[in-house]
């Protein structure tokens, strides 16, 4: 009687299944076959030959590939040093409940919901040379037009600035959490003298800490992974100004040599896992919060 | 004198830092808004307006543009491509995490933690390092250039999200509903049609939101596993408008114009659920 409603090892197994399935099919089988694959020669027909670590070496030693790595750690800084502090200003400020705050906060997060490709061909044209909406301030200030994403030395730049100023994902975090601060702290704070600013500083700052951690190290890792902003609006260039390990990797396999396609896979979910450890290593990964036992 | 003067200065400083903050606040709102409104504005006027007077309103604002991208592009078919490609990834999708995530919150078994921690780690892969892999499993499983092999792929991705929401909502159900169900001689399978699924719809709702804006948005696995109008979505289609109607800038802003109504209809109605299930992600940290 004991086992009535429960369930046998079958049938949890089959209430398993259809996640197991995706799951194995899309995120354990690509993870062995990526890790595989790098090691060998192979253009997508015939056998594969066990080569080694040679396509790494090809491809650490590639100056596109490098350029590549540094622009994802150009996109990886500004998003986790530019992009969260400013969120986190605006969920700070979000906090106190000005007035309208909610509907701020619903606004702010809009264009996260908005499709990549959209957003990318509503900025290519603001930065259009001819009838942008930037260069047609330039112009009214007497400027000449400038190509911004033409022009190597800012297209990088503009795609960054065109990703990194929609802050609505970890404002919506963080302000969860700033709301979360125990409002007796702020009181007794009041009570000693401390100014609103100084209360930002000395508890709503500290008191975020392991959010923040877990909000850089998020955008870090988003950073290392970019791709589709960048793949719209400039296609990495010019001149592979603005590539990105994401862009290296689809041209490769375009190209048809997959197994140096794997192995940038491979240095991608690498570097990406080095960056998710370092932050947490260098910043602390200390939560206040769980502290407070909450 | 010395004290009114004092707060004087304290008055002007908390003014200044009112304002400082207004303008912090009204500066992203303008981020968040205004190439959107750009974009819409555009859409409104003639191509003549659009490349010699970028700020004005257009002069005589009609639907025709809307006409002309709606009539040009094959944009119906793969309005309804992404439509049928959405709501197959939320079907699939829910229907997988609900079924895992009830033996995963509701029944005690070796290995349980394990198998969540590892479903869940699922956030932390770069999905895109996987490019090789999914094409040539696709292609080789004769699934290449279908509107199904889509709805497989978006479901999977969004498996560790699904199964993150759906059982930390599972868990929150009180044993007592499961032990009366059980008592009035409910099966485990009721168990799961009957108690758990209704008491979770609230997290249902939150992951299938997720879903459906993923998969509506989604370009890089549309692009590399799709060819043919007959499988492609409508993001694949209005980034290929360009080269279509390289001249009609304002029928190309029309067409992205109606590709961004569904998800922005979604967050609409929605937008509590998303900010929820943002928000307990983040307390998980």
């Amino acid at each position: 009687m004991k086992n009535r409603g429960g369930g046998s090892a079958f049938k949890i197994a089959a209430f398993l299944l259809p996640v197991g399935v995706l799951f194995a099919a899309f995120f354990l089988y690509p993870f062995v076959f990526t890790l595989f694959a790098s090691l060998t020669r192979w253009r997508g027909i015939g056998a594969m030959r066990f080569i080694g670590l040679g396509n790494f070496g090809r491809l650490l030693g590639d100056p596109t590939f490098r350029l590549a790595i540094r622009n994802n750690v150009t996109w990886a800084l500004a998003a986790g040093f530019i992009q969260v502090p400013l969120a986190a200003l605006v969920a700070i400020l979000l906090a106190r409940r000005p007035r309208g705050w909610k509907v701020l906060r619903t606004v702010y997060f809009l264009p996260n919901v908005i499709s990549t490709v959209a957003l990318a061909m509503v900025w290519s044209a603001l930065y259009n040379p001819q009838y942008g909406f930037f260069n047609g301030l330039l112009k009214l200030a007497g400027f000449e037009a400038r190509n911004f994403l033409g022009d190597p030395s800012t297209a990088l730049l503009s795609v960054i600035i065109s990703s990194v100023l929609y802050i609505g994902y970890f404002m919506i975090i963080l302000l969860a959490a700033a709301m979360n601060i125990p409002q007796e702290l702020y009181e007794a704070a009041k009570i000693d003298g401390a100014s609103a600013f100084q209360q930002e500083f000395l508890i709503t700052v500290p008191m975020l800490r392991g959010t923040l951690v877990t909000s850089i190290t998020l955008a870090m890792a988003y950073g290392m992974r970019h791709f589709e902003a960048t793949y719209l609006m400039t296609g990495g260039g010019p001149a592979y100004a603005t590539t990105t390990m994401g862009i290296d990797l689809f041209l490769k396999m375009d190209a048809l040599r997959y197994s140096e396609a794997s192995a940038a896979g491979v240095i991608l979910i690498l570097l990406g896992t080095v960056v998710i450890v370092a932050i947490r290593k260098i910043l602390g990964n200390k939560d206040p919060m769980s502290e407070a036992g909450q | 004198m010395k004290k009114s003067r004092s707060t004087g200065g304290f008055r002007v400083g908390a003014a200044l830092a009112v304002l400082l903050k207004w303008i912090v606040l009204a500066f992203f709102l303008a981020v968040a808004v205004l190439p959107l409104l750009w974009l819409v504005l555009n859409s409104f006027k003639t191509n003549l307006e659009i490349q010699s007077s970028p700020f004005s309103l257009p002069e005589k604002p009609g639907f025709i543009n809307y006409v002309n991208a709606m009539a040009m592009a094959d944009l119906p078919r793969l309005f309804l491509n992404s439509v049928i490609v959405a709501v197959g990834t939320v079907f699939l999708n829910l229907l997988a995490s609900s079924m895992a995530g009830f033996v995963l919150a509701r029944e005690a078994w070796k290995g349980r933690e394990t198998v969540r921690t590892v479903l869940e780690a699922g956030v932390l892969v770069p999905i895109l390092a996987f490019m090789v892999p999914y094409f040539t499993l696709v292609t080789r499983l004769g699934l290449y250039d279908k509107l199904f092999t889509l709805v497989l792929v978006y479901a999977a991705i969004n498996v560790p999200v699904s199964i993150f929401l759906v059982t930390s909502f599972m868990r929150a159900i009180p044993k007592e509903m499961e032990e009366a169900a059980i008592i009035d001689g409910c099966s485990f399978v009721q168990r799961f049609t009957k108690v758990v699924l209704p008491l979770s719809r609230s997290g249902l709702v939150t992951a299938g939101t997720f879903c459906f804006i993923y998969a509506w948005n989604e370009f890089l696995m549309a692009m590399l596993l799709t060819s043919s109008i007959s499988a492609r979505t409508i993001q694949l289609g209005i980034r290929f408008f360009t080269s279509q109607f390289i001249t009609d800038y304002a029928g190309m802003f029309a067409a992205i114009v109606l590709s961004i109504l569904p998800s922005v209809l979604a967050y609409v109605f929605l937008h509590n659920k998303i900010i929820a299930g943002l928000t307990a992600g983040a307390v998980k940290g």
